[in-house]
């Protein structure tokens, strides 16, 4: 059986206020297999930061339960806190001190020592600039400072909201880089993202979720789909549909084959002395299959 | 714990707010003494050589007809001359038991707003900087985070305030001493124990102001309730009748300098007391005069302390943090 790193079951969080009570969570069910980089994906407003607050004690649920490690969490998570490192929205440090002098704080509070604040200053590009006051940083530099912060502890479990908000495509490459190697290397990290292709390109796993409800999740290739379009090319594009119309495949507009046995296409374009130019499976991104489940979500909510 | 309030106290001293406050609770005590120093420095022979010459006509009235200036007849012009001179160079001497009933309150209210004021600072800082979650990310017992900040500014606090008293009372004596001045037998203890309930009670108030602070999560909202109830608090308990026993300003009197007295309406009856001429008995029902005891003023406060105190653990335990 995999061990869960995170699990979630029935967790539900509301806001009460003058206007009335606001479901932000409900009833959900996480669950983050150990290792691989899952993504977290959800609309603005959907659960996510709420949901991550509550896993990390800053909020407190008020239904269903949740751990961390196989820990409970509020009650068992000092004994694991030190497992998790984590960037909640934007980093939130003393604007008036230094990064370095943020840091060493932290570092002292769990008790690492002097060097692992070099490591992680170094870590994260911040060296030179470390000793400038942390409201004179750049967003990109916030970023990067609230990342070495999770770094401090050598974490098991990263909790990343949002974590290349404010940086330059170099940045961003940077740190996608990293979280992939983090993934690679065992730490499991959970990334909230509202960039869909970097969610495709770095995470193994994903939850989607809408209106504080679960909506899909599973592997990203599951989520996704398999492939059930293959783009065709050939030197004679009308000889190859009408052979292809023949042998009883769909074709639309762009030799737009759909099946889901290419070798069927290859085999009877051959035999007809058509030789492909092109055999390309046409896949659905995430990003349609998000927009396609929280549009649903959407329209179910109103209803 | 340790290593928390350690980090707690880093943080204090990096903090350059809390730096401000404690050098203004350095500097301001020290103007007050230079102050009362300057105040009550001896006089000079050229003061008393331009007072005898600005009062050179009083001295001759004072030579003629002696009785005038209050003077038994055939008083000589040296005892016209101190006179009248007294007149014009008339100042205090400086004593220690003067000052703890004069500037003494002075330094233990500057130092008790300073150190309230700091201690709010800190922490408010914390919530309005948002720093407060990324703490809890790396220590989420909250309780041992309220406590660590509560060690740190309570000590801050108090060993300033003890500090900078003591400094005060064995400047104020040393002055005394150079000044050869009379000191009464226990005067300068008495004044060292006054500084004491004085840093205690401005720990206390540091306590006060960063319980509150975490309780409303603001300096702005703590520091204008605080004036709210310093300025309103004095007049609610005079509207609903309350004797000054309840009054807050009494109660700090009672601690610091180990009890004060305050005023209460006796029955009219008391007064028919009164007309046959015995006066009453110190704290009977018809003396006008009672007293506030130390511990009273402790209680008072403590009892208050203890209220926001849990207030605030309680609340920073149970509410979500931003």
């Amino acid at each position: 059986m995999t061990e869960l790193v995170i699990e979630t079951t029935g967790l539900r969080k509301e806001f009460r206020s003058r206007r009335g009570l606001r479901v932000a969570v409900a009833d959900l069910d996480l669950a983050v297999p150990a290792g691989g980089v899952h993504g977290f994906l959800g609309p603005n407003g959907s659960g996510k930061t709420t949901t991550i607050r509550m896993l990390l004690g800053l909020a407190r649920p008020t239904a269903g339960s949740m751990s961390l490690f196989g820990q409970s969490v509020p009650t068992g998570l000092p004994s694991v806190i030190d497992r998790v490192g984590a960037v909640v929205e934007s980093p939130k440090f003393s604007p008036n001190l230094t990064g370095r002098q943020n840091l060493t704080l932290l570092a002292r509070t769990i008790g690492v020592p002097r060097a692992s604040v070099d490591a992680a200053v170094e870590t994260v590009g911040l060296t030179g600039r470390d000793g400038d006051r942390y409201k004179s940083y750049s967003l990109g530099m916030k970023q990067r400072l609230a990342i070495a912060a999770t770094l401090l502890k050598q974490p098991d479990l990263l909790i990343l909201d949002e974590p290349t908000n404010g940086l330059d495509p170099a940045g961003i490459r940077e740190i996608r880089n990293t979280i992939r190697g983090l993934g690679e290397s065992g730490v499991t990290v959970l990334l909230s993202s509202h960039i869909l292709a970097e969610v495709q390109q770095v995470c193994t796993s994903a939850t989607i979720i809408g209106n504080g409800r679960l909506l899909a999740s599973g592997p990203v290739d599951e989520l996704v789909g398999a492939s059930t379009a293959f783009r065709v090319g050939a030197p004679d594009p009308e000889a190859a549909r009408q052979v292809l119309t023949t042998a009883g495949f769909t074709v639309a507009d762009g030799l737009l084959v759909e099946t889901d046995r290419p070798a069927d296409v290859t085999q009877a374009l051959a035999a007809a002395g058509i030789w492909l130019t092109e055999l390309t499976p046409v896949r659905r991104d995430l990003e349609a299959v998000f927009l396609e489940l929280t549009a649903a979500d959407t329209l179910g909510g109103a209803a | 714990m340790r290593r928390l309030t350690g980090v707690e106290l880093t943080r204090l001293r990096w903090r350059r707010a809390v730096l401000l406050l404690l050098l203004i609770a350095i500097a301001v005590p020290v103007v007050i003494g230079l102050a009362r120093v300057w105040a009550t420095r001896p006089v000079s022979d050229s003061e008393i050589a331009r007072a005898a010459e600005n009062g050179a006509g009083e001295i001759a009235r004072c030579t003629d007809r002696p009785r005038q200036f209050g003077l038994p007849p055939g008083s000589t012009e040296q005892q016209c001359t101190d006179l009248v001179v007294s007149w014009y160079t008339g100042r205090e001497q400086l004593s220690l038991a003067g000052e703890r009933t004069g500037s003494g309150m002075g330094v233990v209210a500057i130092l008790t707003a300073a150190m309230l004021l700091a201690a709010t600072t800190f922490v408010g800082h914390d919530w309005n900087s948002g720093s407060m979650s990324n703490q809890l990310l790396f220590e989420p017992r909250r309780g041992r985070i309220w406590t660590a900040k509560a060690l740190a500014v309570t000590l801050m606090a108090l060993l300033t305030a003890l500090v900078v008293s003591t400094a005060y009372w064995l400047g104020i004596w040393a002055v005394i001493k150079v000044r050869d001045l009379p000191i009464l037998e226990g005067a300068l203890n008495d004044s060292l124990g006054y500084g004491l309930r004085g840093a205690g009670f401005a720990a206390a108030a540091a306590l006060g102001g960063y319980a509150l602070t975490m309780l409303f999560r603001s300096t702005v909202a703590t520091v204008g309730v605080l004036f709210v109830v310093s300025v309103a608090g004095g007049v609610f308990i005079a509207l609903l009748g309350l004797s000054e026993q309840w009054q807050p300003h009494k109660n700090v009197a009672a601690i610091v300098k180990n009890g004060t007295t305050y005023y209460v309406d006796v029955p009219d009856s008391c007064f028919m007391g009164m007309q046959s001429g015995r006066p009453p008995e110190d704290n009977s029902e018809c003396d006008h005069e009672r007293d506030l005891s130390a511990w009273s003023g402790v209680g008072y406060y403590g009892v208050a302390l203890v209220a926001v105190a849990g207030a605030s653990v309680v609340s920073f335990r149970r509410r979500d943090v931003p």
